[in-house]
């Protein structure tokens, strides 16, 4: 029978303390729960998508090294690929230069500029769910939404009316699938928001009330630790017990 | 709310190590930050700066289209100035040298050449090793290079062979990241994966564990504690007052030591903590836990132990009862007064710190001396001390003082009435047993009393004498270490089984029986009592007596 005339103490303070950062365990576990839970490649959404490349085409002329150079001095790699635009597979040259990157008919190395069309074209070719069903289309090149990075502009975003309010968003000067959002990923963004506390740009860990908060839960698990300590080893088994 | 209660202790059992893990693992994150923990402290962005035209590239697109027919895509980059073609087949990717049409292969000094492109850091070469893969980089199998700097952060870059890319560059507080991700993601494969059965359980309980809190919380905020002008609870008050009243669980209302006895009209009803921890007798002698209820005027408290006070102890007598009990005589300054059987707290100061103790009285009822039995431990082994407070008891010299609360205890003997009184015990538990038994002698009608006392060996038969010479008292003792062969014409084997024999002839309505001893003989001793269908309310132990 353990006399701890100071036992009630402990109680109390574990119970202040959790006002302030059992509070913040809460949002932890659940945000926590939420980052395991949902399988990291659905958050990521590839099942939203699929590959659309296809082999090169066979009886193309493409333009030599050398004439490409000639148009596009500046030009730092260069890959040769396919692109769908206007319903036929086109050769295509994808340029990196100082500038930006560049798309250009492989064949007759003019420059492509895609439309809102060809883009629309583009994104339900990427998209893999049945029901394409197209829901706005915005060019953006400013002002980004939160769930995508400054650096992605300009840029076409693509939004789809289905479950999880797909956005694709898509290279506007390539066409190439940049980055892909649905509602999911969106709840992790948030979840990881809540775990980080950094409730502005989701991206510091290195806040001092975060560490402020890991060093209170720290020492609120403590005074936890004391009460399950007097709990185990002071109880008294009150069968057949003495009354 | 005792389930919530419940879950909440029990889970938190289970998961204090993880949690404790994730906290130090996330404190890590949070002092080390994202740069500090890539590895990348010494990286520059790979970036080709070269024009393409200016690098050596003698073979074309169209040569690279007729070999590779199925290739999707193929993509000339500038490996340091020369050209390389990326061919991306249906499910590979090939490197060839844009320059001979071979395909591509790096050696050792093309991959140094690159890793000190990829850096910035003051360290230069250590050493360069060829590997296949690296556990450092997840997913990595292929044949490359591993280049070693010497530098402050122990930096390693690692090159493909078949790409000539710098796959990553890695270092000692990535290595320690390393771990923290283990521990924080429970995926000690290095895989970093949070997306596994062992962190689902995890979070599971986690989510159980929090938001059981988070509920019981809701609780305190109804029932006001959070009120800086709150009234305190009864079990407050006498702790801040300085009257010991018993608690193990703190007030949570789980351990259903801080009894009192309410008296007055208006007694609060009971909680379901109440009636879960108190019988029914109890409840209606106006028994109830004092964490339970707020200070209140309606009524008066009594407090269970109300004899209860702060002592100092002065030694003045010690002698070796048995080879392993030591017997020691204490005065106290005041006149302190028990009942038969209850025990007294002791402040054993041990090292910095004050270890409590509990001894029981071994004689009834005295004004004037306290009498206790310590059992004296041996080493369990060569280095281990033996028991701290029977050790510090033991070695006391007389004059000596102690500091000690009490007395404590409802192991006590039952109201008067017919039944035969059944003392059993073992060991030091002898001290509240001969009390009880002193203190039932000691009545003007004594009931009749059976005593069975359960030693090693004969020499450990303490105050033989004294139980052989009452008339009211038969005395059984029982050796568990000596048979037949050592002249011992006694009852031997364990204590319980031959309490048991002797109960078996008799009425179990009629009997009272107490038991303190160690905790496997208290144990199956009161299991064998069960058993035989002895009424619970017949049967009283003690198991700090000892
Ligand atoms: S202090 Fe444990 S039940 Fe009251």
């Amino acid at each position: 029978m353990a006399q701890k005339k100071r036992s009630s103490r402990w109680r109390v303070w574990h119970r202040w303390l959790s006002l302030i950062f059992g509070v913040q365990m809460v949002v932890w576990a659940l945000s926590g729960a939420y980052m395991v839970f949902f399988d990291l490649d659905y958050i990521h959404g590839d099942h939203l998508v699929q590959d659309i490349s296809q082999p090169l085409p066979e009886h193309t002329h493409i333009a030599s090294l050398d004439e490409l150079f000639a148009t596009y001095p500046e030009t730092r790699s260069v890959s040769l690929e396919t692109r769908w635009l206007d319903n036929t597979l086109q050769t295509v040259y994808k340029l990196e230069t100082a500038k930006g990157s560049l798309l250009v008919n492989a064949e007759s190395l003019r420059l492509i500029e895609l439309n809102e069309q060809h883009i629309k074209a583009l994104a339900n070719r990427y998209y893999a769910p049945e029901q394409a069903n197209i829901e706005s289309v915005v060019y953006m090149t400013d002002n980004p939404p939160t769930e995508i990075s400054e650096k992605l502009l300009p840029v076409w975003q693509v939004n789809y009316d289905d479950f999880g309010n797909t956005s694709l968003y898509l290279s506007e000067t390539t066409g190439d699938l940049l980055v892909k959002r649905h509602n999911f990923w969106r709840g992790f963004d948030i979840a990881w928001m809540l775990h980080i506390m950094d409730y502005e740009e989701r991206v510091d860990i290195e806040t001092w009330w975060l560490k402020g908060f890991i060093i209170g839960t720290f020492i609120l698990m403590v005074t936890g630790i004391v009460l399950l300590v007097y709990a185990i080893s002071f109880k008294r088994t009150p069968a057949g017990g003495s009354q | 709310m005792r389930f919530m209660q419940w879950l909440h202790r029990w889970v938190s059992l289970i998961l204090v190590v993880q949690v404790v893990l994730w906290l130090i693992s996330g404190f890590f994150f949070a002092l080390t930050g994202h740069q500090g923990m890539s590895g990348h402290q010494y990286m520059v962005p790979q970036k080709t700066f070269t024009e393409l035209r200016k690098v050596a590239a003698k073979v074309d697109f169209e040569e690279i289209k007729q070999w590779f027919p199925n290739a999707h895509s193929v993509e000339l980059v500038s490996v340091a100035g020369v050209g390389q073609y990326q061919v991306t087949l249906p499910d590979d990717v090939i490197y060839i040298d844009a320059n001979t049409g071979d395909y591509w292969s790096t050696d050792e000094a093309l991959a140094t050449r690159l890793a000190l492109l990829s850096y910035s850091g003051p360290g230069s070469v250590e050493s360069v090793e060829r590997v296949t893969g690296s556990n450092e980089v997840n997913g990595w199998t292929d044949p490359g290079f591993r280049i070693n700097m010497a530098d402050d952060l122990n930096t390693r870059i690692y090159v493909d062979m078949a790409s000539a890319q710098v796959v990553e560059h890695r270092n000692t507080p990535w290595t320690i990241a390393d771990w923290a991700f283990r521990l924080h993601f429970m995926d000690y494969s290095g895989g970093r994966s949070f997306n596994h059965l062992l962190i689902w359980s995890a979070g599971l309980l986690a989510l159980w564990f929090s938001l059981s809190g988070l509920i019981l919380l809701g609780r305190n905020l109804i029932n006001g504690d959070f009120n800086p002008g709150r009234k305190k609870t009864w079990l407050e008050q006498f702790q801040q007052q300085g009257h010991p009243v018993a608690s193990s669980c703190g007030g949570g209302g789980t351990c259903g030591l801080c009894k009192v006895t309410l008296k007055g009209d208006n007694l609060p009803e009971p909680n379901d903590s109440e009636t879960a921890l108190l019988n029914r007798d109890e409840l209606n002698a106006g028994v109830r836990l004092s964490c339970q209820h707020k200070v209140s005027t309606a009524y008066s408290v009594e407090l269970a132990d109300k004899a209860v006070s702060d002592t100092r102890l002065t030694l003045v007598n010690k002698r070796q009862l048995t080879p392993s009990i030591v017997e020691l005589t204490f005065t106290s300054p005041g006149n302190l007064t028990y009942h038969a059987g209850q025990f007294m707290q002791f402040r054993i100061p041990h090292l910095n710190e004050v270890l409590i103790r509990h001894y029981s009285m071994a004689t009834r009822p005295d004004l004037n001396k306290l009498v206790f039995n310590v059992r004296q431990m041996t080493s369990p082994q060569e280095g281990v001390p033996p028991g701290v407070g029977s050790n510090y008891l033991c070695h006391l010299e007389v004059g000596a003082n102690v500091d000690a609360t009490g007395p404590f205890g409802d192991f006590q003997l039952t109201e008067q009435n017919n039944n035969t009184q059944v003392f059993i015990g073992g060991g030091a538990g002898i001290a509240p047993l001969r009390s009880l038994i002193q203190a039932e002698q000691a009545k003007q009608q004594p009931r009749h009393s059976v005593f069975f006392y359960g030693a090693r060996n004969e020499d450990e038969l303490c105050y033989r004498d004294e139980f052989e010479a009452y008339d009211g008292v038969a005395y059984t003792p029982v050796l568990s270490e000596t048979t037949k062969a050592d002249g011992w014409s006694g009852k031997t084997g364990f204590i319980h089984e031959a309490a048991l024999a002797w109960l078996a002839n008799e009425n179990l309505n009629a009997v009272d029986v107490y038991v303190c001893g160690p905790p496997p003989m208290l144990k199956a001793t009161l299991k064998a009592l069960t058993d035989i269908g002895i009424n619970r309310s017949r049967i009283r132990f003690d198991d700090f007596g000892i």
